[in-house]
């Protein structure tokens, strides 16, 4: 649910972002003729509903977040005490903190990556809307409805030593495979992005098709008339009129991925060697471990962390969806 | 415009008012609810009476039918609800969140009942009906924190010990058990000289790359070790402990171990014993449960035995764990509480010769008769618990994650001095979560 909910929330508008200055000047147009903002179409109490369950589910929580990292909130005694800054120092000191955090971004830029390859790949192959189609289109996007630990149990299956997997390869070369998947301290944590980015490319591959139907026929009969080939009519007219879509996709894919958890403890739980440990991982652990302050601290820090990711890349494709 | 700024201030100050700035793991900190004194009789009615048992994987077959048995005879029902592992990490983010069961099993070490916060959270089991039935040597060894009773325990403690197959000592050679340490790695380098796998070891699965550490400690732990760790006087860092952790890396980098270390699992273990694929396996009482699942008591008896082992001798190191104890919780359900109170009369009163006998356990009660039908390596087992020392859960003031930093070493992802660096680390954080002095 968490996962959905991050990956929803910075949704741009996507009809926005289509290429060309009209709309957007239409748009402007309209905001000034509503001119002066006084009078709102709704009694502004309307509003009431929804920001309650903000409040309670949203910005209460959050407050904890911060006020709890200041405090000794363990589950060793009852009172909560507030101890300044020792919680920071004590995550900083001890490198575990940082090498996950190194973890969690080379995991969160190769999801993104390999998702957003998918997914394209996917939407320009199903583009056309044939009943085929029709039907492999859903049958790509079951793996985003399903439960990510179903997920991750399923290939922790699949990639044990003498798993499915290693049983077809070794039928395929005629040789013994029995190549540990979840094993590798170099590999896995690239298997388990692949993992993670096959269980969501539906989703990607759902917004690039949207983003491929938003492209007027008329462009690309254009297109063919002027004798352009398959690869110019990608290169040059579909991918700039995707931009919006990627610019969702990477930021969702990116900052969604900065917060997994779930195939990651199913599959390997962080090991071998804490070399797939994510940081959600580490704060599982601290918080299992009794030490509530400390887990609420490093949430706190991937929350910054995730920040200062995310401003920057929407920024920056932002301006790119403007300069095609 | 104003009023809905007003509007979201006020509904912001409730919702932080609402939500109160309290641990939501304290709810019922009143009075004791069914003081320490009143012990129910073990088959008083208790129609319409459900209680709930928290059990792991490998515990949630121990209470089965001791709960049937008490239902049948008192009315109440008894649900045994299975924790997913980690169990300890588990329960603890439950009961941090509100969440309790009526009786849990639960690690009865002094360390174990700080994490679960047991002066907040758990029933005071002082002046229990059973406590005088145990046998003098189990009495007082464990589920005591700062002297009140809060666990009972139901089967022997667990020893870390030597499982071996008593098949390939013969063929190999070995004919009387090593009487220390030394004399263990003799044995194993015999072993690998004929071919065999000396050791195996369950580095996938990480929670047993700990013992081999421990049991290397027995000696300095009776001389006070953990005394000294927990006051700061003494580091994971110091020769001692570290150099506990050289010599298991030592042995592994000589070869005595199984190949597929990294990744063996728990399962793997077992099987490779039980079949000679290795000799011997240092580990605690629920692998030999795992046996028991997998063969009959004669063929156990005919290939599995059990040794203590220590620098100096046979000396076993002693670590209960979850599946050997139970913890009560404090509900705030009088009714409740004193029904879980009574089931555990029954359980280590009338009932606890059916117990022993449908488990197939040894007894830890005087007067109740172990079956003679308990595999010797079991009972050889529970024998060494007399002269055996606390392991660092026993002994320690918190439990650090030693298990999961030597299982790294294990993987080549740190050293020895980067295993204990980092547990050592750990330890401080959690003495100082605790509020021990000198942290």
């Amino acid at each position: 649910m968490k996962d959905v909910i991050t990956r929803t929330a910075p949704t741009p508008p996507v009809s926005d972002g289509v290429p060309g200055e009209t709309p957007r000047r239409a748009g402007a147009a309209a905001g000034r003729r509503a001119g002066s903002r006084s009078k709102p179409a709704q009694p502004i109490a309307f509003l009431v509903p929804a920001i309650l369950v903000m409040v309670v589910f949203f910005i209460v929580p959050s407050v904890y977040n911060l006020v709890y990292a200041f405090t000794d909130w363990s589950s060793f005694k009852s009172s909560i005490n507030p101890v300044g800054l020792r919680n920071f120092a004590n995550i900083f000191n001890n490198g575990t903190l940082l090498g996950d955090l190194k973890v969690n971004v080379i995991y969160a830029v190769l999801v993104a990556i390999f998702q957003n390859v998918f997914g394209l790949a996917l939407a320009l192959l199903l583009e056309a809307d044939t009943k085929l189609n029709r039907f492999a289109r859903t049958m790509f996007f079951i793996p985003v409805l399903l439960s990510a630990l179903a997920v991750g149990y399923i290939f922790q299956a699949l990639l044990k030593p003498t798993g499915t997997l290693n049983t077809f390869l070794s039928w395929m070369t005629g040789a013994d495979v029995d190549y540990a998947w979840l094993n590798d301290t170099t590999w896995t944590l690239l298997w388990l992005t692949v993992i993670h980015a096959w269980k969501w490319m539906g989703l990607a591959m759902l917004i690039y098709l949207a983003g491929l139907k938003t492209i007027s026929a008329d462009v690309l009969e254009a297109c063919r008339l002027d004798g352009a080939s398959r690869w110019q009519t990608f290169r040059h007219v579909k991918l700039p009129f995707l931009a919006p879509a990627l610019t969702f996709n990477v930021a969702t894919a990116l900052l969604g991925s900065m917060n997994s958890f779930d195939i990651v403890q199913a599959t390997t739980g962080g090991g071998p060697g804490q070399t797939t440990e994510i940081l959600n991982i580490f704060i599982y652990r601290t918080f299992g471990q009794g030490l509530f302050a400390q887990a609420t601290t490093m949430s706190l820090v991937l929350v910054i962390v995730i920040s200062l990711m995310a401003f920057p890349t929407i920024i920056l494709l932002r301006r790119r969806e403007r300069a095609l | 415009m104003r009023d809905t700024r007003k509007t979201v201030i006020a509904l912001a100050a409730v919702g932080l008012l609402a939500a109160g700035c309290s641990d939501p793991g304290a709810a019922s900190s009143g009075p004791q609810t069914g003081a320490a004194a009143a012990w129910p009789q073990e088959t008083a009615r208790l129609d319409g009476v459900t209680l709930t048992i928290w059990a792991a994987q490998n515990s949630n077959t121990v209470a089965k039918q001791t709960a049937e048995d008490f239902g049948a005879k008192t009315g109440a029902k008894i649900d045994i609800v299975t924790v997913p592992d980690p169990y300890e990490q588990s329960v603890q983010t439950k009961v941090a969140s509100g969440d309790k069961p009526d009786l849990a099993f639960w690690q009865p070490t002094a360390s174990q009942l700080t994490a679960i916060n047991a002066k907040q959270n758990l029933v005071s089991l002082d002046g229990a009906p059973f406590i005088d039935a145990y046998k003098p040597a189990l009495k007082d060894v464990t589920g005591i924190l700062d002297g009140t009773r809060y666990a009972a325990l139901v089967t022997v403690p667990a020893v870390e010990g030597v499982w071996y197959n008593k098949e390939v000592f013969a063929k190999d050679g070995i004919n009387a058990t090593p009487k220390n340490l030394d004399e263990m790695l003799a044995a194993a380098r015999a072993i690998k000289g004929k071919g065999g796998t000396p050791f195996y070891e369950m580095g996938g699965e990480k929670w047993a790359t700990q013992w081999w550490v421990q049991v290397q400690l027995a000696d300095a732990a009776r001389k006070g070790l953990w005394d000294r760790v927990n006051q700061g006087q003494e580091k994971f860092t110091d020769p001692t402990i570290l150099g506990a952790i050289k010599k298991y890396k030592s042995l592994v980098d000589e070869g005595l171990f199984n190949n597929n270390i990294t990744s063996a699992t728990f399962a793997d273990q077992g099987k490779a014993l039980l079949s000679g694929e290795a000799a011997m396996v240092i580990q605690v009482n629920t692998f030999f449960s795992q046996l028991q699942a997998q063969s009959k008591t004669d063929e156990l008896n005919a290939k599995i035995g059990f040794f203590p082992i220590s620098p100096s001798g046979n000396v076993g190191t002693f670590i209960p764990d979850q599946s050997n104890a139970l913890i009560a919780f404090k509900t705030g359900d009088a009714k409740r509480e004193s029904a879980a109170k009574q089931f555990l009369t029954y359980w280590l009163g009338s009932g606890y010769s059916d117990f022993v006998k449908t488990t197939n356990t040894v007894s830890i009660e005087e007067g109740v008769e172990t079956p003679a039908t308990v595999p010797s390596a079991l009972q050889a087992n529970a024998d060494s618990i007399g002269d055996s020392v606390g392991s660092m859960q026993v002994s320690a003031i918190v439990n650090p994650d030693l298990y999961l930093n030597l299982a790294n070493m294990l993987a080549g992802q740190a050293t020895p001095e980067k295993v204990a660096e980092a547990t050592q680390a750990q330890f401080s954080q959690l003495a100082q979560a605790i509020g021990a002095p000198g942290f």
